[in-house]
């Protein structure tokens, strides 16, 4: 009866370029391999307490999400070279059928059964939740201020700033306007690094032709142009709210929110203040998700609560030493603190391992680094790219440089992938978020 | 305090290097729910055997003291020497087995920040080149560093003897099987090696197990292999530079079983070492 069990399905989503889909890759192959007998996942064999526990992929069936490519995206990491996987476009999905075995006098009785689906959900959607509690006129006030500054943005701000009092509600304006704001935010990201670019859905569109209401851009002021784009505006928070109860997001009921907070902390106070806003505001958001449904009933009935669980993780944690991660998981808790509905936990972890702990003697003093292998330079590198702060970082923090990150290459897969992808504290990633199902 | 800050950096090695293999994962066993049937069974046999056998030689003594003094004297001798003998065997059993609890303490020690620094000291010093590590170990105030030394130092030479034992063994179980003419008697060739492999292996990291201790080694390597077979650790290219010998490689076509026994050797020889490794 495979179509009797529960279903489970964890969302993972994540700032741009933060390992989404090398996350969802880790979680599959280590669970496969921990099916399979294999030590892959060791915080959550010793939750399991010699129960056997079964994992298998399950059959794709009818659900309307593309499934997501996890052989290819194993056996890029597995291929010697290595390749980092393809990023993602759009939703997929991956499910896998679990049986834990009972103990004791139970222990005749079938074993717990449930699927498990992994969805890949795009971080820049997840952006757009703390649209839906906001007007257009608050929203645009909020994004241009946001610009202001920035010279990469001048030509949009021109536009916006040369745009007459009473504007009339021209189709070339708007259009004109949605593509230079659009091409903004696409430069914003690629070349500055920065994470908090609404609208998500402008980064990352949703499969087929874009609807006419998706042409518009901030704008200031009560003319007809303005009018316009605040139609446009609500039409797309509409379809965000649907999107909401829509199968790709309705359904997750843990969620995984990764970003590369390292990353943040070498681009500069400006990106880091920036990666800090957007995940405070993915966390504001998640906070009041499905607030359709009232607490007590959503705890009656937890297929109306909507995410019950979410973990808050900064990923690549393998570029910093050990001590450093501690650090880095404090940093998390401290941008992410929010009143969630159910539980929140911070973590910093690797979803794919590329390096190892080592002690570096650096100007007299033994410094705790990381050493790892060059992506095409068949060649280690020894890496210390400088103190993580357990805290938001202060001005002082930044009259030190916080270096890059190398393009280090994953560690050798065990048995071509069928081992396992080694990881740093991923096992206790899914021993938060199965929790309630683990005996 | 931004001041006395090291300065971050990257350093590219120079040589060209292998792809980097991941740390094996030693499985802790289960908490034990008490002494099992089996245990309460051999024990209960034990002294009914050791305590009949006592009281009977006991009444054998007191009369050969009845028959004559000398003769009683050089009865109750015979019997001090043989069950001091036994007793002494026991006593081996039992610091065998402590030495094994000894690595346990070891692991707690060194995953506690408080008091990893003293047990990597304690450690190393009981190790014979540990000298050399000291004055590094005393620089190092924090807890990840100091494994970070450990594994790089003495748990890497360890590594490296274990599994020269490993190959040693691997191309005597491969060369003793090809040549014995009876097939039934490789299956026992093989668990009689792997057995003094794993003792072999333990008396290299300080252990010199009995009965009771290989026992509760090979349980413990057995739980340690999963760790070692996952990672898989390069064990081929291990396996086949023990079999690297053109001869062997000859003979390699004829016995196909050979070679995976020899093979298991190498990963026997590893996961002992990880099950005996406080780190």
């Amino acid at each position: 009866m495979p179509f009797a069990r529960p279903t489970i399905r964890i969302g993972v989503t994540g700032l741009a370029r933060a390992g989404k889909t090398a996350m969802l890759t880790s979680m599959a192959a280590n669970l496969l391999a921990l099916g399979a007998g294999l030590p892959a996942l060791p915080a959550l064999s010793q939750r399991l307490q010699g129960r056997g526990i079964r994992v298998s992929v399950a059959p794709a069936g009818a659900d309307p999400i593309p499934r997501f490519d996890y052989p290819a995206h194993l056996a890029a990491l597995a291929a010697d070279p290595p390749r980092w996987p393809a990023r993602t476009d759009a939703v997929s999905l991956l499910a896998l059928d679990v049986e834990i075995g009972r103990a004791g006098l139970a222990a005749a009785l079938p074993p717990t059964a449930f699927r498990l689906e992994l969805v890949d959900y795009p971080g820049e959607w997840l952006l757009d939740l703390p649209l839906l509690e906001q007007g257009f006129p608050t929203w645009s006030a909020a994004a241009l201020a946001r610009l202001q500054g920035l010279e990469i943005a001048a030509p949009f701000l021109g536009f916006v700033q040369g745009m007459p009092a009473q504007a009339a509600a021209d189709e070339t304006l708007a259009a004109t306007g949605h593509a230079l704001y659009r091409a903004l935010l696409t430069r914003l990201r690629d070349e500055c690094g920065l994470a908090l670019l609404q609208p998500g859905r402008f980064l990352m569109p949703p499969p087929g032709p874009a609807p006419p209401w998706m042409a518009f851009f901030p704008l200031p002021g009560r003319s007809r142009l303005a009018s316009l784009l605040a139609d446009r505006y609500d039409r797309y928070r509409d379809s965000a709210r649907r999107e909401l109860r829509a199968p790709g997001f309705g359904r997750i009921d843990r969620l995984v929110v990764l970003a590369d907070v390292l990353g943040a902390l070498h681009a500069g106070p400006a990106a880091f203040a920036d990666a800090a806003a957007a995940l405070d505001a993915a966390a504001r958001a998640l906070r009041w998700s499905n607030v359709a449904v009232p607490a007590w009933l959503a705890q009656l009935v937890p297929a109306l609560g909507g995410i019950r669980r979410v973990a808050f993780a900064a990923a690549k944690s393998d570029h910093v030493a050990e001590r450093q991660r501690a650090n880095l998981k404090s940093l998390v808790a401290r941008l992410t603190q929010t009143q969630a509905r159910g539980p929140t936990a911070a973590f910093a972890l690797a979803s794919v391992r590329c390096t190892e702990d080592i002690v570096w003697q650096l100007e007299g003093h033994p410094i705790s680094a990381v050493r790892g292998r060059l992506i095409g330079a068949d060649r280690l590198a020894r890496s210390y790219p400088g103190e993580v702060p357990s805290d938001p970082p202060d001005a002082g923090f930044w009259t030190h440089p916080f270096l890059s990150l190398p393009d280090f290459e994953p560690l050798r897969l065990p048995l071509g992938g069928r081992g396992g992808v080694p990881h740093i504290r991923l096992d206790e990633l899914l021993v938060f978020l199965l929790e309630d199902l683990l005996p | 305090m931004s001041e006395t800050r090291t300065r971050p950096r990257l350093e590219i090695e120079t040589q060209l290097a292998p792809r980097l293999e991941p740390v094996p994962v030693v499985l802790e066993a289960p908490p034990s729910t008490g002494p099992g049937t089996l245990t309460l069974l051999g024990g209960g046999v034990a002294i009914l055997v050791l305590g009949l056998a006592a009281l009977g030689v006991g009444n054998f003594v007191a009369a050969q003291f009845e028959r004559a003094a000398p003769l009683g004297w050089l009865t109750a001798a015979v019997a001090v020497a043989g069950f001091g003998l036994i007793a002494a065997a026991i006593r081996r059993e039992l610091r065998g087995l402590l030495a094994l609890r000894t690595v346990d303490r070891l692991r707690a020690d060194l995953a506690d920040p408080a008091r990893a620094r003293a047990a990597a000291r304690m450690w190393v010093e009981s190790l014979s080149e540990g000298a050399t590590l000291l004055p590094a170990l005393a620089a190092i105030q924090d807890r990840d560093a100091t494994l970070a030394l450990l594994r790089a130092g003495p748990i890497a030479t360890l590594r490296a003897r274990a599994d020269a034992l490993g190959r040693t063994a691997a191309l005597q179980i491969f060369a003793v099987t090809a040549a014995i003419p009876w097939p039934a008697f490789d299956g026992l060739l093989v668990a009689w090696r792997g057995i003094r492999l794993v003792r072999e292996v333990a008396e290299l990291h300080g252990m010199r197990p009995g009965l009771l201790g290989t026992l509760g080694l090979l349980r413990r390597t057995a739980l340690s292999a999963a760790g070692v077979v996952a990672t898989d650790l390069a064990a081929d290219t291990l396996a086949r530079a023990a079999l690297s010998n053109p001869l062997l490689q000859h003979v390699a076509g004829d016995v196909a079983g050979a070679g995976v026994a020899a093979r298991r050797m190498v990963v026997l020889a590893r996961a002992t070492a990880l099950a005996c490794s406080p780190v």
